[in-house]
């Protein structure tokens, strides 16, 4: 991989890490760990596991969706 | 080779807006920009044949994810789920 | 490559000890923002076997991960519902 891609990659991971910590709001939480998610697949496509790629990318939306259960929904402002 | 740059550029750039906003509501598109760039960056970085099939799953995984956050956010699973 | 390692493995072990110290210390000490940040360790583990060359390792934990979230959100409800 590119030194400017794997960069982008790595930063993209570093910033969803420290948001979902920080932030407070689950919803906020969540949408930073989508970013971190979405940091690390490019790592998994370059070494070339493309089946683990795919089968990854299906499963883990799965995770957020049970989280959302258990979330409580509130009135858009 | 300039078009992975373009999309590792705008990966960073709307991974900044979505962790300087205030509002949990305007995140969700940047949160989009974020998967979009990702599947461009995806599909361009090894010749391979499949790499594609790989992007498409990447695709529809991220924006099911975000539809489902935006819409808990509404109250839906409350009242139909 | 930065001191003999993947970046991959120093990213990967980053994460593991930022999510282990989140999960142990909460900010608002309830159920959900834990539960939430078990996700973290979890995906510095990946990286880590992703560093690895263990592609069943990866596939196998990135099942049984969203198995056992299920199972937590099942917990948190049946004791929402009790208290």
């Amino acid at each position: 991989m590119d030194e400017i891609v794997m960069g982008a990659c790595v930063l993209l991971v570093l910033i969803g890490t420290f948001s979902a910590i920080f932030w407070r709001d689950p919803f906020d939480k969540l949408i930073s760990l989508s970013v971190m998610i979405a940091g690390i697949f490019p790592f998994i496509v370059d070494r070339g596991y493309l089946d683990v790629a795919v089968a990854l990318a299906l499963i883990t939306p799965l995770s957020t969706l049970f989280i959302l259960m258990v979330c409580p929904g509130r009135e858009p402002s | 080779m300039i078009a992975i740059y373009v999309c590792a550029v705008i990966a960073v750039y709307a991974a900044l807006r979505v962790i300087t906003e205030r509002n949990t509501m305007r995140k969700l598109p940047f949160l989009n920009v974020v998967s979009f760039a990702v599947t461009g960056i995806i599909a361009l970085l090894i010749p391979h044949p499949l790499t594609i099939a790989a992007a498409a799953a990447f695709f529809v995984g991220t924006t099911f994810e975000s539809n489902a956050i935006a819409s808990t956010w509404s109250g839906g699973m409350k009242g139909n789920g | 490559m930065m001191y003999g390692f993947e970046p991959e493995f120093i990213v990967g072990l980053f994460i593991l000890v930022a999510g282990t110290i989140a999960v142990a210390f909460p900010r608002p000490k309830i159920y959900i923002i834990r539960l939430i940040n078990l996700e973290i360790p979890g995906f510095g583990l990946l990286l880590i076997m992703l560093s690895l060359n263990e592609a069943l390792a990866l596939f196998t934990f990135g099942a049984i991960s969203v198995l056992s979230t299920f199972i937590f959100v099942r917990v948190i409800q049946k004791r929402e519902v009790a208290s």
